[in-house]
């Protein structure tokens, strides 16, 4: 064995464990090339990363830039109202344009319907009417066209303005509430206004009007959609009266099941 | 057996009747004053007894420095009445045996509780302090803001309504 030789063996004797140790790192640098170099490798490794980080961005959104964007678009709408009416002022036209369109398409097929009923006895008699009254069968179609309609009734304790019965088609409104409201409401005007033997008969809310039948120890509050005239006035209160008189008794109001169901059977008709 | 009572809460300017009625019927607290005009009418159900429910309609009345000017129209038919002052201000509570005397004189037979509120801004000190002035006339001491006896209060009064 030679000089070259034995220097040989020594080598292999002492840099075993190195050479070993860079044999790992050299395969692990080979892994990781690969990993980076090839799109698909990497995008499996750091897109979680990625998405992980974004979720968290877009939920910390309106917490870090919502009050700002807030701001600049409130000062923007506000420095640039002309701007603003021009780009709106298209869109709300056409929406209505549409409505309307939509809304008088409607009444001309219901006005259609109605004429179309010549020989009904109900056209006969507005013909007559008109003829008489001198109003044109066109306005007294429409104006029947706008039904009155009674929306809800609420038979309330006066002074207390507690609730003892009620009787509703839809449950969206809270009547206990709107009761004592109206009381105090009631209450209100009849204070201000100081009159003796005076007490608030009708309430107008836009399309809705609220007409309040007084008795003695209770009042009736109805509320109505559409037109609402002294005639429909005149009709309800009939039959508020009649109602009273004679379809309930002083029991009745004091058993709120049972004037529930006088209501309900009383105005079944939704219409006056 | 469900019931329905009127109650009112009476009391002068900010003592913190509508804060009272908020925490026991929506359970919030906020810090700012808005005053009540007229009146403002909210109603929770009190479960009293295992078959007895109270649904009490409570009126908010605006604030009055002197109750002899509530106005009488808003009383009516009352089945209990709530009087509330502030423990941090003499001025709501000095003529307490006056206000409370108007109230039993022309409402008679009515359930009344006597509430001092704002029990979290005075010390037990100051309570004892002022014995003299509170003990007689009131019932409860409480707290809208840290929710001190607030449903109490308002149980015990629908409890004694259906008595």
């Amino acid at each position: 064995m030679n000089q070259e030789d034995k220097l040989k063996v020594l080598k292999d004797i002492l840099l075993t464990d190195e050479r070993e140790y860079a044999s790992s790192i050299h395969k692990k640098i080979k892994i990781l090339e690969e990993t980076v170099n090839k799109k698909n490798n990497l995008s499996e490794k750091v897109d979680p990363i990625i998405e992980d980080r974004l979720q968290e961005f877009i939920k910390e959104i309106p917490k870090t830039l919502g009050p700002t964007i807030t701001e600049t678009l409130k000062s923007e709408i506000k420095n640039s109202q002309d701007a603003v009416v021009e780009a709106m002022y298209p869109i709300l036209g056409r929406m209505i344009k549409k409505y309307i369109q939509n809304e008088i398409q409607v009444l001309s097929e219901k006005i259609n319907q109605q004429l179309n009923n010549t020989f009904s006895f109900k056209n006969l008699k507005r013909k007559i009417k008109s003829k008489m009254s001198g109003v044109s069968e066109a306005d007294l179609i429409i104006n029947e066209l706008q039904q009155t309609k009674l929306n809800q009734f609420l038979v309330i304790e006066k002074g207390s303005g507690l609730l003892i019965s009620k009787y509703s088609k839809t449950d969206d409104i809270d009547e206990e509430m709107v009761a004592g409201m109206l009381t105090a409401i009631k209450s209100f005007v009849e204070d201000a206004f100081k009159s003796n033997n005076q007490e608030l008969e009708l309430i107008n809310y836009e399309t809705y009007s609220i007409y309040i039948q007084n008795f003695s120890s209770y009042y009736i509050a109805v509320a109505i959609s559409g037109v609402f005239q002294a005639e429909h006035r005149s009709k309800l209160e009939d039959k508020l009266l009649d109602f009273a008189q004679n379809v309930i008794n002083k029991t009745d109001l004091k058993n709120t099941e049972s004037l529930t169901k006088k209501l309900k059977a009383y105005f079944s008709n939704e219409f006056i | 057996m469900s019931l329905s009572k009127k109650i009112v809460l009476l009391g002068h300017f900010g003592v913190g009747k509508s804060s009272l009625i908020r925490r026991f019927v929506e359970d919030t607290f906020t810090d700012n004053y808005k005053v009540t005009i007229g009146v403002h009418i909210l109603k929770k159900e009190v479960e009293v007894t295992d078959k007895t429910i109270v649904n009490l309609i409570i009126w908010d009345l605006e604030g009055n420095d002197d109750i002899a000017n509530t106005r009488p129209s808003y009383m009516l038919g009352t089945n209990g009445i709530i009087y509330v002052y502030d423990l941090t201000r003499p001025t709501t509570y000095q003529d307490l045996k006056k206000d409370l005397d108007f109230i039993k004189t022309n409402y008679a037979n009515i359930p009344i509780k006597v509430v001092g509120n704002k029990k979290d801004l005075v010390t037990n000190v100051f309570l004892k302090e002022n014995e003299d002035a509170f003990q007689p006339y009131t019932d409860f001491f409480t707290s809208a803001k840290k929710n001190t006896k607030v449903d109490k209060m308002f149980s015990t009064l629908a409890k004694d309504l259906i008595l």
